[in-house]
């Protein structure tokens, strides 16, 4: 039977389970937050996010201010997934936002709505320029611990969130936190989860004296979701997702069948 | 314990318990030039000449590889030109700080702010994806000056024109610091090191401390007198020889450059 029910189009992630989690993939143009402890995975989802585009024919963009770009490419060479010809060719755009920030004058330590304005002007220029469908922020907590106030925060991340959605952007914010348990936030300043389409959580759960790496999907706009805890795996070929505890709903029951 | 510094007997006769101002006339009103060792501060005045007299000071460079000219304003092609036109040696060592502040931090700052303004071109993008480190240009142009200076070996001789530049950027106490330092080396090292400053816009308090610190003071003044200028130089501070100050009326000559005129004892 045709369904009368609009679907927004969905930017297939590519990553083993996450699709399935979240009904097809993540709606184009959203802005979500990847917000795990640290260790649990964000970096890596975020690589292998941009990857999956790559391979697909996608421009895709990264933003490293927590680790230098060499170091970050070196740490995902050990993954199948990825090619180093990706970067060369200009498939993946690497940006170290140390040398953005030098770039446009923006080597102190705070930031006014002037330099705010700027940082977003730059980003979207950039996505805008080279026609960039998957971008990833990593980490938009880095880049925010430059703006004292939590209202150009809010300004900083819907400005930037709204314009990436009308460049039809899909974007990965990853943000540190320091527990996933559930009575914990979900970002560091308290705004980001709150502009957010999507949220996902990533941390850590004991068993046996073992941690197991968890991802949850805790929000994500514009598609219905599981919300159960998956367990990620790191493996040489990518990030694995697998379910945790239970399956939700019945009609929820063959994922990954 | 105090560092030893230590003289051979023919450095000493070489170079003799004065140094030339590089102006014959003055080293005469001085009774014999500027004693070895000594830290000069000449508070200026636009236009007052301050600044040919800071190369003058440098022609007599008994050492030309020990003889330091650091400009903050002049490009090096300039300060060519008013070495060649009064025959002063070339072989000097020249530091010209205005210009690599302009090429590394204006021309910096300039690109950033049409980066801003206009955003990336797509050449700018490329390079930025490619760009893995900061070029990390942000000199600490007060340490490296010091630490320059301090390099030089006895009976240098070092002009700094103008202390301006630093104490428009750099927090006043750390220049009156760095004034201080060099102040005790060039004591030590039998040095002679001559500095300018602009009377314009100089804290009270600072201009009190750098007269303080120095050995001897200079102010040049230049005045209308109808429709001329004179232009004169004021000996406010003259360590241990109270009979030096005095009151310099000069002008610039084509074969001698700066050429005291009238002399007027104030002491």
């Amino acid at each position: 039977m045709p369904s009368s029910v609009y679907q927004r189009d969905r930017c297939i992630t590519g990553i083993h389970g996450m699709d399935e989690i979240l009904r097809g993939g993540i709606p184009y143009g959203s802005t979500v937050l990847a917000a795990g402890t640290c260790g649990s995975g964000k970096t890596t989802l975020g690589m292998e996010f941009l990857v999956r585009g790559a391979l697909a024919g996608e421009a895709c963009a990264h933003f490293t201010a927590t680790e230098p770009s060499v170091k970050l490419l070196e740490n995902i060479r050990q993954y199948a997934f990825f090619d180093m010809n990706m970067v060369d060719t200009g498939l993946i755009n690497v940006f170290d936002v140390d040398v953005l920030y030098s770039w446009l004058g923006l080597d102190k330590a705070s930031f006014d709505l002037d330099d705010v304005h700027a940082l977003i002007k730059a980003i979207v220029d950039i996505v805008n320029t080279i026609g960039v469908t998957r971008l990833v922020i990593d980490s938009v907590t880095t880049l925010c611990y430059k703006i004292k106030s939590e209202q150009l925060i809010r300004d900083f991340l819907f400005t930037l969130g709204k314009k990436l959605a009308t460049l039809g952007c899909t974007t990965i914010l990853i943000s540190e936190i320091t527990s996933a348990t559930e009575n914990a936030h979900w970002s560091s300043f308290g705004v980001e989860e709150a502009i957010a389409d999507g949220i996902i959580v990533m941390g850590d759960v004991e068993r046996m004296g073992h941690l197991l790496r968890f991802l949850q999907v805790v929000k994500m706009r514009g598609t219905a979701h599981s919300r159960a805890k998956h367990a990620i795996e790191l493996t040489p070929l990518g990030v694995m997702l697998t379910p945790m505890l239970k399956w939700g709903s019945a009609g929820e029951a063959n994922w990954g069948g | 314990m105090a560092k030893k510094v230590t003289f051979s007997k023919e450095d000493e006769e070489f170079f003799g318990k004065n140094g030339s101002f590089g102006v014959p006339k003055f080293d005469m009103e001085m009774n014999g030039g500027v004693p070895r060792g000594f830290t000069i501060i000449a508070f200026t005045d636009t236009g007052s000449g301050a600044e040919l007299f800071a190369k003058q000071f440098t022609s007599p460079a008994e050492e030309p590889d020990n003889t330091l000219y650091i400009s903050t304003n002049e490009g090096q092609q300039e300060i060519i030109r008013i070495y060649e036109k009064y025959s002063w040696p070339l072989d000097i060592s020249v530091r010209t700080i205005g210009e690599e502040y302009n090429s590394n931090v204006l021309e910096k700052q300039l690109l950033a702010s049409r980066y801003r303004l206009e955003g990336f071109r797509i050449d700018d993008i490329q390079k930025l994806a490619q760009t893995r480190f900061v070029d990390d240009s942000n000199q600490d142009y007060l340490t490296e000056v010091t630490n320059e200076v301090m390099a030089l070996d006895p009976y240098f001789r070092v002009v700094m024109d103008s202390l301006d530049f630093f104490t428009q950027r750099e927090d006043p106490s750390r220049v009156i610091g760095m004034i201080r330092m060099l102040q005790a080396h060039t004591q030590m090292y039998r040095g002679l090191l001559f500095i300018t400053v602009s009377n314009d816009g100089l804290p009270p308090a600072v201009k009190q401390e750098l007269s303080q610190i120095a050995d001897m003071v200079l102010s040049f003044k230049v005045r209308t007198i109808g429709t001329d200028f004179e232009t004169s130089m004021i000996v406010s501070k003259f360590r241990n020889s109270p009979e030096n100050l005095k009151i310099l009326v000069f002008r610039v000559t084509p074969d001698e450059a700066i050429t005291p005129e009238t002399v007027e004892r104030i002491a």
